[in-house]
C-alpha cells in the first residue's frame, strides 16, 4: 500500500515538474537529459543487470537507432514518430544480428567482442560521409510535428516527450522482469548450465534480451537526438558505452530503479556540486569501483537497506 | 527398445580418452549404481547422455529415438534430468523458488517434498544460505520437480554428512515407489550405493566393465582388480 | 611497392610491439589471477607521464626516467592488486567493472592534474635516423622493436629457468596444485601484478617520445592489446606475442588498400574473425573452470 502511494506521489510530481519549475528551465534540463540517459541504461539494465551480460558497446545501438531516424527524418521525410519506430526496429534487428555473433563467446571474449563492434560501428558513424555526414555530424534533425496548437519545441513540451520515453522504458523493463522471462534471465545470470539442465535454451534468450536491450537503447538514440537536434558520433563513442555501465551499476544492477537513480545522480550530481567535469569522472570512477568492492547493489541497494533501517 | 541405450560411445579430451567404446542399455525403470576407479569415465557419460558435451562417436538413444548430440535443454525437455558433482543450485532463488523454477509439477509438490527431505523451514530463504549437505538434497530434490523419466545423480552423497545420508536413501527410495523411473547414480560411497540400488554397474577405462547384482559385483575379481591395479 | 609494404610492415612491427608490451601484462596477471585488467590501458598512459614528469623535472637522462617510472608503476600495480583485484577474485563480472571505474579514475585524474592538453617528451638521442634499405626510420622505431624483441626474450628465459617464473607457470596452470605443491600463490599474485603493470609503463615510456603524451594514449593500446590476446589464446604468453604483431602488422598493411579512417576497426575484425574459426584463439589454453 505505502509503495503504491509513493509511486503515485511520484508520478504526480514527474507530470507536474514543468509548472513547478516554470523559472528553472535548469532543472527541465537536467530532468530531460535524465530521461535519455536512463532509456538505454534500462535496456543495459536488463542485459547486464538481470542476464549477467557485460556489454562494452552498447551505446553503439543507441547510434544506429539515432541515425537511422535521422536519415529516414531528414533525407526522406518520415514523421518523427515513424522515424521512431524504425530507429527502435533498426537497433532491435542490429542487436540480434550482432547479438548472434557476440553470444558465440563467453564472458571475457563475449565483453571484448561487444567492445570490438562497437568500436566498428563508431566508426562507420564517423567515416561514412555520405550517410551519417561523418564526424562534424547530422544537422538538423527536427522535433515531432505539432500536435494541433501544441508544439514540441520548448523545453517543457519536449519534457513530457522524454518523461513518456523512460516511462515506456521502465514499463517494458518491469513487465519483463516480472515475467516468466525475466525469471529465466536472473536464473541464466546466476547458472547458466544449471538452466540448461532444467530446459532453457540460453543462447534464444540471451538473443531476445540482447535485442530487446539494444531496442531501448536506439529508443533513447532517437530521443537524444531529436533533443539535441543534431547526431554525432561523439555521443556513441566506447566512452558513452562505459558511462552507460556506470549508471547501470551506480544505480543498482539488477534492480527496477537502479537505471533512473543512476542516470540521475550521473547527470545532476555535477551539477548540483558544481565540480569540473573531470573531477566527477574520478569520483564517478572511484564510486564505481567502491561500489564494487562494497555494495554491489548500487544505489538502489543502499536506499532499500535505508528505508528497512528506518522502519525497522 | 530400451529406454536408455547408449553405443559405442567414444570421448577423448586432449590426449585423454574419458569414454572408448561404452555401451550400456537400461530396458526398464530401476535404481541403478555406476561405480568405477577415478577417470572411468562415469561423469563423461553423464555429460553426453546430458548433452553438456558431444561424443566423438558412437550414438545415444532414449525409447529408440536417437538423441545424439542433443543440447541439454533439449534432453531435459525430453525428460532427463541431473544432479551435479559440484551440486548446482541458483544461490540467489529461495529453496521454493529453486524447485518452481521450470517445474512441471505445482507449487503444494514442492512444499511436500521440501517436507520429505526436512527443509520446508527454509522454504523461503535463498539457497546460499544452506549448508553444502542441504544444498545437495535441495538440487536432488530439484530434479523431481520435472518429472523426469531418466534421473542421472553425480555422487549425491559427496560432501554430505553421514547424518544425511538416510534422509536421502529413504528419499530416493520413496520417490521411486511413487513413481518409478531410471535411476542412474555415480557414487564412490558404497556402503551408500550398494544398499540403494537393484544393480551395479561397473566402469573402468571409459567402457563398462562389468554389470550384476551388488553382491555379485562386489565379490568379483575383474573388478576388484580394476579398483587396485 | 615493395618499399611500402617493407615500410608499413615496419611500421606494423612498432605498433605491434607496444600491443605486445600491453598483451603481455595483460595475458601474465589473466594466466595468474583470471583476472582481465581493461585498467593497462591507462597504466601504460600513466607511464608516460611519470617517464615525463621525471625526464623533464628530475633527471635529464631517458633512461632513467624510464627505469623509475618502471619502478613507480610496479608499485601501483602491487596496490591495485591488494585494494582492488584480490579481493574481487573469481567474480568476473566485477572485476571488469571495477577496472572500468579505474580507468575512468585515473584517466580523469591525470586530466585534472595534467590538463587535457598534450605533452611532448622530446629525447633528442632518439631521434636520429637509421637506414634500413631504402627507407629511414627514427631510432625510437628501432629502439622500440629492439627492446620489445629483447623483454620477450628475457620473459622467456625467466619464466623458464627462474624460480619466480616457474611459480608464474604453476600458478597459472594450475591454481590448485601450486597450492598443494607449496607455492605461495598469493605472493605470486602480487608479483605478476606488479610485473604486468610495470610492462606497460615500459610501453608507455617507449612511445612517449615517439607520438605525444596524452590522456587516451592507453586506450587504442589496451584495445588492440586485448584483441592481439584473444587471437592469441587468453592464456597463452607465446600466443599474446603472436597476436600482438598480427594485430599490429595487418593494422599497418591494411593502410595500403583500405581508407586509413577504418584502421582502428581492422584490428578488430580480424580479431572477430580469427575468433569464429578458433573460439579459444589459435593458441587457445582450455582454462578450468570457464563454463
Amino acid at each position: 500500500m505505502a509503495g503504491r502511494i509513493a509511486a503515485a506521489a511520484l508520478a504526480a510530481l514527474l507530470l507536474a515538474v514543468p509548472a513547478l519549475a516554470a523559472q528553472q528551465p535548469y532543472v527541465l534540463h537536467v530532468l530531460i537529459l535524465t530521461c535519455l540517459y536512463a532509456i538505454p541504461a534500462v535496456g543495459l539494465n536488463l542485459m547486464l543487470g538481470y542476464t549477467g551480460l557485460v556489454s562494452l558497446g552498447h551505446m553503439a545501438f543507441a547510434g544506429v537507432g539515432a541515425y537511422t531516424a535521422a536519415v529516414l527524418m531528414v533525407d526522406a521525410g518520415w514523421s518523427f514518430w515513424l522515424a521512431l519506430a524504425a530507429g527502435v526496429l533498426g537497433s532491435a534487428a542490429a542487436g540480434a544480428a550482432i547479438g548472434a555473433v557476440c553470444l558465440r563467446f563467453r564472458t571475457h571474449f563475449f565483453m571484448i567482442v561487444t567492445l570490438a563492434f562497437g568500436l566498428m560501428l563508431y566508426s562507420v558513424m564517423n567515416n561514412w560521409d555520405d550517410v551519417t555526414r561523418g564526424a562534424a555530424g547530422f544537422p538538423g534533425i527536427p522535433r515531432p510535428a505539432p500536435i494541433g496548437e501544441w508544439s514540441f519545441g520548448p523545453l517543457s513540451h519536449f519534457y513530457y516527450l522524454a518523461l513518456g520515453g523512460a516511462l515506456a522504458a521502465f514499463a517494458a523493463q518491469w513487465l519483463a522482469v516480472r515475467s516468466s522471462f525475466g525469471r529465466v534471465l536472473v536464473a541464466l545470470r546466476q547458472d547458466e548450465r544449471l538452466a540448461q539442465a532444467k530446459g532453457v535454451n540460453g543462447m534464444l534468450y540471451k538473443s531476445a534480451v540482447f535485442a530487446l536491450g539494444s531496442a531501448l537503447a536506439g529508443l533513447g538514440g532517437v530521443l537524444h537526438v531529436s533533443f539535441l537536434r543534431v547526431a554525432a558520433p561523439a555521443s556513441f563513442t566506447l566512452a558513452e558505452s562505459i558511462n552507460a555501465v556506470l549508471i547501470v551499476i551506480v544505480g543498482g544492477a539488477g534492480t527496477l530503479a537502479g537505471p533512473a537513480l543512476g542516470a540521475l545522480v550521473f547527470v545532476g550530481l555535477p551539477e548540483y556540486l558544481r565540480i569540473a567535469a573531470e573531477w566527477r569522472l574520478v569520483l564517478f570512477g572511484v564510486a564505481l569501483v567502491l561500489i564494487t568492492l562494497f555494495a554491489p547493489q548500487g544505489l538502489a541497494g543502499l536506499l532499500a537497506r535505508a528505508w528497512r533501517a528506518v522502519r525497522a | 527398445m530400451s529406454l536408455l541405450a547408449v553405443e559405442g560411445l567414444a570421448k577423448r579430451y586432449g590426449g585423454v580418452a574419458a569414454l572408448a567404446g561404452c555401451h550400456l542399455a537400461f530396458e526398464r525403470p530401476g535404481v541403478y549404481g555406476l561405480i568405477g576407479p577415478n577417470g572411468a569415465g562415469k561423469t563423461t557419460l553423464f555429460d553426453v547422455v546430458t548433452g553438456i558435451v558431444e561424443p566423438d562417436a558412437g550414438r545415444v538413444r532414449i525409447d529408440g529415438r536417437d538423441v545424439t548430440g542433443w543440447p541439454a535443454y533439449r534432453l531435459a525437455a525430453a525428460g532427463v534430468a541431473r544432479s551435479f558433482q559440484e551440486c548446482r543450485v541458483f544461490p540467489e532463488f529461495t529453496c521454493l523458488e529453486n524447485l518452481l523454477f521450470r517445474a512441471r509439477a505445482p507449487e503444494s509438490e514442492a512444499r511436500r517434498l521440501l517436507r520429505l527431505v526436512n527443509l520446508e523451514k527454509y522454504a523461503g530463504e535463498p539457497a546460499a544460505s544452506l549448508s553444502f549437505g542441504e544444498r545437495r538434497l535441495l538440487e536432488i530434490v530439484g530434479t523431481f520437480m520435472a518429472r523426469p523419466r531418466i534421473l542421472l545423480l553425480d555422487e549425491p552423497a559427496a560432501g554430505v554428512n553421514p547424518a544425511l545420508f538416510e534422509v536421502l536413501q529413504r528419499f530416493i527410495r520413496t520417490m521411486y515407489d511413487e513413481r518409478p523411473l531410471l535411476f542412474l547414480i555415480v557414487e564412490h560411497n558404497m556402503e551408500f550405493i550398494m544398499a540403494l540400488a537393484s544393480e551395479i554397474v561397473v566402469m573402468h577405462q571409459g567402457a563398462v566393465l562389468e554389470r550384476g547384482a551388488p553382491h555379485a559385483v562386489q565379490a568379483s575379481p575383474r573388478v576388484l582388480e580394476a579398483y587396485l591395479g | 611497392m615493395l618499399t611500402a609494404v617493407l615500410e608499413q610492415t615496419l611500421n606494423g612491427l612498432m605498433a605491434g610491439s607496444i600491443y605486445v608490451l600491453v598483451a603481455l601484462g595483460m595475458v601474465l596477471i589473466y594466466g595468474v589471477m583470471h583476472v582481465l585488467n581493461f585498467a593497462h590501458g591507462v597504466l601504460l598512459m600513466v607511464g608516460a607521464y611519470l617517464c615525463h614528469f621525471f625526464f623533464t623535472r628530475l633527471t635529464g637522462s631517458y633512461l632513467a626516467a624510464l627505469l623509475l617510472s618502471i619502478a613507480a608503476l610496479a608499485l601501483i600495480g602491487i596496490a591495485l592488486e591488494r585494494a582492488v583485484f584480490r579481493p574481487l577474485q573469481g567474480n568476473l563480472r566485477s572485476q571488469v567493472i571495477a577496472s572500468l571505474g579505474l580507468i575512468l579514475a585515473i584517466e580523469h585524474l591525470v586530466i585534472a592534474l595534467w590538463g587535457p592538453n598534450a605533452l611532448q617528451m622530446r629525447v633528442p638521442a632518439t631521434e636520429a635516423l637509421v637506414p634500413i634499405g631504402a627507407l629511414r626510420f627514427p631510432l625510437q622505431h628501432v629502439l622500440i622493436i629492439g627492446v620489445t624483441l629483447a623483454i620477450i626474450a628475457g620473459l622467456f628465459a625467466f619464466l623458464k629457468y627462474t624460480k619466480l617464473g616457474t611459480a608464474i607457470r604453476a600458478t597459472s596452470e594450475d591454481r590448485q596444485a601450486a597450492m598443494v605443491v607449496g607455492i605461495p600463490v598469493e605472493r605470486v599474485d602480487w608479483m605478476t601484478f606488479g610485473l604486468g603493470t610495470a610492462l606497460a609503463a615500459l610501453g608507455g615510456a617507449l612511445i612517449g617520445p615517439l607520438f605525444l603524451v596524452f590522456p587516451q594514449m592507453g586506450d587504442a593500446p589496451m584495445v588492440k592489446g586485448l584483441a592481439g590476446i584473444l587471437l592469441g589464446g587468453m592464456g597463452s604468453v607465446p600466443g599474446a606475442v603472436v597476436g600482438g604483431f598480427i594485430i599490429g602488422i595487418t593494422e599497418a598493411l591494411s593502410t595500403l588498400v583500405l581508407p586509413t579512417d577504418y584502421r582502428d576497426s581492422v584490428a578488430f575484425a580480424v580479431m572477430v574473425l580469427i575468433l569464429l574459426a578458433w573460439p579459444r584463439g589459435l593458441f587457445g589454453v582450455r582454462v578450468r573452470g570457464e563454463d
